[in-house]
């Protein structure tokens, strides 16, 4: 019976706290002209004062067999709170994927988005509740360059 | 029948001041000519500025200095002396010098008025060929205005530099008219052809006419396609568009389209429905069953048998095309597409069922927000 209302109570924990999490979208979702031109945008869910959210993003890539790392700058959205657009800076060459890493009141939020020839490629992405490990953007860049997720 | 041109008819045919007779065959003669038709513009164009010339009104001073003149006109010869004392612009030159200084005034007043209205020129730069700028032919660089005309053959390209804030490629066999150049409205109509649009701008203040409705730039990138009737497609490589037709008999009817979709237009009935470039074949080819016969409602056997091909055949993606088709199906119908994108995508909070269906455009609107997420 005790372990019943523990699991119950445990159950309900999860169900009523929203899990701060990643949602990608094409540069129209943020309805502002200024990231038209933008790789894609994302907002975060789950977090009740987005405005104090630490978002980061590098851009990871494979080029002639070298593993390379591009530092990012994460664009906010002012009309918006909570989204933000990712422009690219990485170059044409190789083959790229975005690591997302993000910390709301101590949750975590992480996601690889692979960058495929005409954009990112949403159905590949994958989303995590903390960043994404080495192996884990290995594994995506692996597919990618296989042309798995092109 | 005229085998002359008819430029001197022009003006007096616009004012409707010709007989039927004459009107008749000035008509027939620009359904032939389109020089005529250019000049017809040009004239058309010029008599609209003058409407939009403030009156001024003249100092008491120059109708006193008329009045003596006239006197001086019906006068008997006099002597010297007495001429010289009674003609007051001969021993006052100041009163010329008034009169000058005033009609330069108007003049100049007159100038700047019509230059504002019609904005600035921008250069053009051709590609190819050798097209045609207000009737005469580029050969490097040249400038277009408000009211002029850019046209390119088959073997001709250009390029339009709109203000500052972007650019206009010109297709062969394109005929383009500049409608507006001023800095909070760059305004082009597109009579035939196709053009590469690349705007950085903030949006709705580029827009390009056609016999379909207006592309009005939300910041984007595109190409726009129209045959002569003013059926054409609209494609969007960047950013997003909206096309916005004033219906006659209809209610009004909006496209967004965002990069990777594109938009079917007609004259007769508007913008069609947008879908994203990859989406099945066969929900393309229903979509075309759609609007261009039926005007878009009232769908016949046939194109009900479409849209259960449109929604079967749907992805999460599709969503665009399934949240434009909610306004422009008949209720029954409505339901099945709401039905459908609800099974795709989970509805957000705020958006019912109920004010769905009865197209509140707060709930569309806010449907629209979240939709655009999956687009």
């Amino acid at each position: 019976m005790l372990r019943l209302c523990i699991a119950v109570c445990v159950f309900a924990a999860f169900a009523l706290g929203q899990e701060f999490k990643f949602t990608i979208g094409s540069p129209v979702a943020s309805q502002d002209f200024q990231m038209k031109s933008a790789a894609f945008v994302f907002r975060t869910e789950g977090c009740a004062e987005p405005a104090k959210s630490q978002i980061g993003a590098t851009a990871e890539g494979l080029v002639k067999g070298a593993r390379r790392s591009v530092a990012l700058k994460v664009t906010a959205v002012a009309s918006k709170p909570g989204v933000y657009a990712v422009f690219q800076a990485w170059p044409a060459e190789g083959d790229w994927v975005v690591s997302l890493k993000g910390a709301c009141a101590g949750a975590n939020a992480g996601a690889v988005i692979p960058i495929g020839a005409k954009g990112f490629v949403r159905e590949s992405s994958k989303f995590f509740p903390r960043p994404a490990t080495d192996s884990e953007i290995d594994a995506a860049l692996k597919a990618l360059a296989q042309g798995e997720n092109k | 029948m005229f085998t002359r041109h008819v430029w001197r008819q022009l003006a007096a045919h616009i004012d409707g001041e010709l007989s039927p007779q004459k009107a008749g065959q000035v008509e027939r003669h620009e359904a032939q000519c389109a020089e005529c038709r250019a000049e017809r513009e040009q004239i058309g164009f010029g008599m609209e500025m003058l409407d939009h010339l403030p009156p001024v009104e003249p100092p008491d001073a120059i109708w006193t200095s008329i009045e003596s003149a006239l006197q001086e006109h019906r006068r008997p010869k006099r002597s010297a002396a007495w001429r010289l004392e009674s003609r007051p612009f001969e021993s006052n030159p100041w009163r010329w010098a008034f009169a000058a200084t005033f009609v330069l005034a108007v003049a100049g007043a007159a100038y700047w008025t019509l230059a504002r209205h019609a904005g600035t020129r921008w250069d053009v730069v051709r590609i190819d060929g050798a097209p045609v700028v207000n009737q005469k032919a580029i050969r490097g660089e040249g400038r277009i205005g408000a009211g002029e005309w850019i046209e390119t053959d088959s073997g001709s390209r250009a390029t339009v530099k709109v203000g500052e804030i972007g650019s206009v490629e010109v297709e062969p066999n394109t005929r383009l008219r500049v409608v507006t150049a001023r800095p909070g409205e760059h305004r082009l109509a597109l009579a035939r052809g196709e053009i590469r649009a690349k705007i950085s701008a903030p949006p709705r203040l580029f827009f390009v006419d056609t016999a379909s409705g207006t592309a009005v730039d939300l910041g984007c990138e595109y190409t726009l396609d129209a045959d002569k009737d003013g059926s054409g497609l609209l494609r969007v490589t960047k950013g997003w568009v909206s096309f916005q037709w004033k219906g006659t008999g209809w209610k009004d009817l909006e496209s967004l389209v965002p990069a990777g979709a594109s938009c079917r237009l007609h004259p007769s009935v508007g913008p069609g429905i947008p879908y994203f470039d990859d989406a099945p074949e066969s929900l393309k080819q229903a979509l075309d069953a759609f609007s261009f016969e039926r005007a878009g409602f009232g769908f016949d056997k046939a194109a009900y048998g479409a849209l259960d091909v449109v929604l079967a055949e749907a992805r999460v993606r599709d969503t665009l095309t399934l949240w434009h088709l909610l306004s422009r199906v008949q209720n029954e119908d409505r339901a099945r597409v709401y039905d459908r994108i609800a099974s795709l995508t989970p509805v957000p909070q705020g958006v019912s069922r109920e004010q769905a269906l009865k197209l509140d455009p707060e709930t569309l609107r806010r449907w629209k927000d979240e939709l655009a997420w999956t687009w």
